[in-house]
């Protein structure tokens, strides 16, 4: 009766639209603000009212962006850093979250305050005894002295979201497949983690952006241009007084737009996979 | 291992042990290699205190002097005032619009990639940068807020100066942000829920409330309760985006203990009071999520036992 | 065996001469992204054509004056010998002596000390000396400055107001005459920043009193409600922004270049912008004056600017002495007018021909300079500027009245001022 678009019924259709709609603007707004601010001249922001589209789009900020400091070397740093410090932390993470959540320990609750209790500390307070730690152990401008902190600092959250997710996990998939010859290890890999790769992926996710928007450590423990981080670098484009919008809108544009491609990449592409081969396994 | 799978004896329970420390040692030995020093050096500085007139002359051991100085110090029980305030309305905030936002964003898209990203951009954007685009939008004379306001003929509005609409609006933008972290990870537990579960409760003639209610609910709830507690732990520190939309003004009706914290720390040097400050915090942390931990602890000894 | 020990030493001492022939040394210098680093670096190159055995990294870091310190204070704390020479805001040298960051320098300049430090405008000289000992050298100046439309007193024949009064009264006959909504009377910093602590001090020591006398705190005057009074009077007179409480440093630069404000107190940047801006609406319409003052006062202005100092922790500390006494040089301070109109820290320089050529307002700058004053000087001074600032912030957002905020600031500064 009713009619259908790609075998949906349009009145449903039309819903589902809304439903992104209100996600994609509640979402973009901001971003779209600062790419519309990056191509705009700031004699253009001075104006009252206010404009909304630039008058006179100009691509100038980007390639002040690109020159002013080493925009490419810093997004390369950040992307070691988080890329490394991510996989550091989902993987101590994801065997940790298993023994908690599949085997039968003694102070589990305990062990699990302990790890929570490190996200309770404000970071500012630790930076002085975290600096000498690593200038000790001769880290400072290594990447290593953020990829260490930073996997500690998400492992709390990686942790608990990946224990949340094998929680729910049928045990009797993994008994079945530690039947057909695999270990427990094994099982975590083949079984655990690939029916929770939601979770797992989101885990990734808050580990990656943590580490790539970190400001203070990276400040504090890379203080060699060529070794600086992206959160940094876009300060570095802002003056002691002055505050030029569009060229640091540009610098953050150029600094999301790799997070959300390669974000959008591996969830079309790895997770789909794995959700799908997950399930019908 | 298979001999472990098949022989309930003390023998697997000794085995599960040492298996459950093999896997936990890995976290362990990060944890004390970059965290004990500086947390137990935290607790270490908070019972010494340094003349801010003669620093040089090095840090005193005065007890706990620093605690029973925060006791009297009307500024830390003002911001912890402030933070909890901002705990109360964000983190039911934020899990409120975060799982709206997720129920939205699994409806069944023929395209995913804009709806993901329209989830992940407020989590992705910098926290200082939300805050300051925050800021230009509450902003008087250039701000859309008042812009809007202007068009439909209403006077203008000082944001960012009058501390009850600066509340609101530091609020509003900490919700922004963190409900999409609360989406990300309550979308991930949508998509472990089973079809058939809803699939069976059609048949059954549920509504879709009864089925929210009964399936999406009762399913969500380990993420959930992840979600909650971090976001709870984060709104104890809340800090960037109050410093970049008000730097804790007018006055510092906006401050909240982790910018009292900053600043006692890095701008007055006082590392004694700052980390008497930062263990108060972690008390006050660890009183917020008291509840959750308990919950949790019921649900994991629950699932151990079937 | 003797020719062996011999030829030993010989191999021992060829060897050390070769090394220290090409012994280089490095020196690190911190600097903040917005004191033109780039222009730090020409003066590095030049230093090293000079000085071959000598290599200068320069290292950029945080934005604002807070985010450098807060930095600094992580490296220092530690007691990190990575830096050699830091560039401190003029508000620092007392912390930094304090703490013990900063190497004195009087034992390295020796009898040089007495020579040098007369060159320097006074205000300078006495800033970076705490306690007798010679913190830092500074570098470049900077101060608030009274900038305003000459073209529109020209419409309006009113002249460059001496007085707070007289400006207010010229601001409503230029703000009526106008009917322009968008034009205010005048702006200064109003957000809880370092700027507003001078908001406050500047109308204080304009009445000739100041915040302490002899070391005590001195707020019990008439004179210490007067700043809250004046604000509060040209609120009322709507000369003020109404969202006064929300202005930072570079708003007020922003409507002044946009035509949009009368008269401005800011920093000495706001020249430049507003004459070489493509987008400055009021090039050729700017005049600089010295700030307005009480009936029977005296105008005064805040310093700013930036100090060489040398870590306490650098391991080639005279190396580090020889370059900060370069830095701050009147040659260097030549330069700098030149390449980044940094406002020369020698009276001197300022009349200096190329120098007047590149930065013709540094005419009108120097008797401004010369007036000024150095915020309160105290170990402790981060806590002071946030207690003024604080308060002076709630004032002009209505939320604290001219008593409290004057007993807020009153009972928090009594714990530094002991």
């Amino acid at each position: 009766m009713a009619l259908e678009l790609f075998g949906v019924p349009v009145k449903k259709r039309a819903m589902i639209w809304i439903a992104g709609a209100i996600v994609v603007v509640n979402g973009f707004f901001p971003a779209v603000w600062i790419l519309l601010t990056s191509l705009k001249t700031e004699t253009e922001l001075l104006r009252v009212p206010i404009t909304y589209l630039p008058d006179a789009a100009t691509l100038e900020n980007y390639a002040t962006a690109f020159t002013a400091q080493p925009i490419l070397r810093f997004m390369w740093n950040s992307f070691v850093v988080a890329t490394l410090s991510t996989a550091l932390c989902v993987f101590v993470g994801a065997l940790a979250a298993y023994a908690l959540t599949r085997l039968r320990l003694p102070h589990r609750n305990l062990i699990m305050s302990v790890l929570l209790a490190v996200a309770m500390f404000p970071l500012i307070t630790l930076m002085v005894p975290l600096f000498k730690l690593m200038r000790e152990a001769g880290l400072l401008n290594t990447y290593l002295a953020l990829i260490l902190p930073y996997a500690v600092l998400s492992l709390p959250v990686c942790t608990l979201v990946m224990a949340a997710f094998f929680q729910d996990i049928p045990p009797d998939l993994e008994a079945a497949a530690m039947v057909d010859g695999c270990s427990r290890v094994g099982a975590l890999f083949k079984v655990v983690i690939p029916l929770s790769a939601p979770g797992v992926f989101t885990a990734a996710i808050l580990a990656f952006v943590n580490a790539w928007d970190e400001f203070l450590l990276a400040l504090t423990m890379m203080n060699r241009v060529n070794m600086r981080t992206l959160s940094v670098g876009i300060t570095l484009y802002q003056g002691e007084f002055a505050f030029p919008w569009p060229l640091i809108s540009a610098a953050l544009i150029v600094a999301i737009v790799p997070i959300c491609i390669l974000i959008a990449i591996f969830q079309e592409r790895v997770v789909g996979g794995l959700t799908a081969g997950g399930v019908k396994g | 291992m298979n001999t472990t799978a098949t022989n309930p004896s003390a023998n697997k329970d000794l085995s599960e042990r040492a298996l459950g420390a093999l896997l936990l040692a890995p976290a362990a030995l990060l944890l004390a290699v970059i965290v004990v020093y500086p947390i137990a050096t935290l607790f270490w500085t908070s019972l010494t205190s340094v003349d801010p007139n003669n620093p040089q002359a090095g840090a005193a051991f005065v007890g706990f002097d620093n605690y029973l100085r925060a006791f009297d110090d009307d500024r830390f029980w003002h911001s912890t005032w402030n933070t909890i305030l901002y705990i109360v309305v964000t983190v039911p905030g934020a899990l409120i619009v975060g799982l709206g936002l997720a129920l939205l964003a699994n409806q069944p898209f023929r395209v995913k990639w804009p709806v993901r990203l329209g989830l992940l951009l407020p989590w992705a954007l910098p926290l200082v940068f939300a805050g300051l685009i925050f800021r230009w939008f509450f902003e008087y004379n250039t701000g859309v807020v008042n812009n809007w306001l202007v068009a439909a003929g209403i006077e203008p509005m000082q944001w960012l100066s009058t501390p009850t609409l600066a509340h609101w609006a530091i609020s509003l933008t900490i919700i922004w942000k963190a409900s999409s972290f609360m989406a990300l990870m309550l979308l991930a537990g949508l998509q472990t829920i089973p079809k058939s579960l809803y699939e069976a409760a059609e048949v059954d003639g549920a509504s879709k409330w009864q089925q929210f209610r009964e399936i999406t609910l009762p399913m969500l709830r380990p993420a959930i309760f992840v979600a909650l507690i971090f976001r709870t732990i984060t709104a104890v520190q809340t800090f960037d985006i109050p410093y970049a939309m008000t730097g804790g003004g007018p006055g510092d009706s906006t401050e909240t203990l982790a910018m009292y914290i900053h600043k006692t720390t890095l701008d007055f040097l006082d590392f004694g009071y700052g980390s008497a400050l930062a263990a108060l915090m972690f008390v006050i942390s660890m009183v917020a999520t008291a509840g959750y931990l308990r919950y949790t602890r019921r649900s994991t000894s629950r699932s151990g036992e079937d | 065996m003797k020719s062996w020990k011999i030829l030993t030493a010989a191999a021992l001492a060829a060897a050390f001469a070769a090394n220290s022939w090409a012994q280089q040394t490095t020196l690190r210098i911190f600097t903040g992204g917005q004191q033109r680093p780039d222009v730090m670096r020409k003066i590095a190159d030049e230093y090293q054509k000079r000085n071959p055995a000598v290599k200068v990294d320069v290292e950029v870091g945080g934005a604002t004056s807070e985010a450098q310190q807060q930095y600094l204070s992580t490296v220092l704390s530690s007691k990190d010998s990575v830096l050699d020479l830091v560039l401190i805001d003029v508000i620092r040298p007392a912390q930094w002596a304090a703490q013990g960051w900063a190497e004195p320098l009087d034992a390295y300049l020796g009898a040089d000390k007495a020579k040098v430090l007369p060159t320097y405008l006074k205000a300078y000289a006495d800033a970076n000396q705490v306690g007798g000992k010679l913190i830092a050298l500074p570098y470049f100046a900077d101060s608030q400055f009274m900038y305003y439309r000459k073209d529109l007193l020209e419409k309006y024949k009113r002249p460059v107001p001496r007085t707070w009064d007289e400006m207010m009264e010229t601001a409503k006959i230029v703000m009526e005459g106008e009917k322009n909504p968008q034009l205010q009377g005048f702006s200064t910093a109003g957000a809880p920043i370092e700027g507003t602590v001078c908001t406050y001090l500047v109308p204080l020591w304009g009445m000739g009193s100041d915040l302490t006398k002899d070391g005590k705190l001195n707020l019990d005057t008439p004179q210490a409600r007067q700043p809250f009074q004046l604000y509060g009077r040209m609120k009322q007179a709507g000369v003020l922004p109404r969202n006064i409480a929300e202005i930072p440093t570079d708003r007020i630069r922003i409507d002044m270049q946009a035509g949009n404000l009368l008269f401005a107190m800011s920093w000495g940047y706001v020249w430049n912008r507003l004459e070489n801006d493509a987008d400055s609406k009021v090039k050729g319409k700017i005049g600089v004056a010295t700030l307005p003052h009480d009936q029977g006062g005296k105008s005064a202005t805040c310093i700013g600017g930036w100090q060489v100092a040398v870590s306490a922790y650098s391991k080639n500390k005279p190396e580090a002495v020889k370059f900060a006494r370069y830095l701050s040089s009147p040659e260097v301070s030549k330069m700098q007018a030149i390449l980044a109109s940094h406002l020369p820290v020698f009276p001197s320089v300022y009349k200096d021909p190329e120098v007047l050529k590149a930065n013709p307002w540094f005419a009108e700058a120097l008797p401004v300079v010369e007036g000024a004053k150095s915020r309160p000087v105290s170990a402790q001074y981060p806590m002071v500027s946030d207690i003024i600032r604080s308060n002076m912030n709630a004032y002009l957002a209505g939320t604290k009245t001219t008593d409290v905020a004057l007993n807020d600031m009153k009972s928090r500064l009594k714990t530094v001022y002991r």
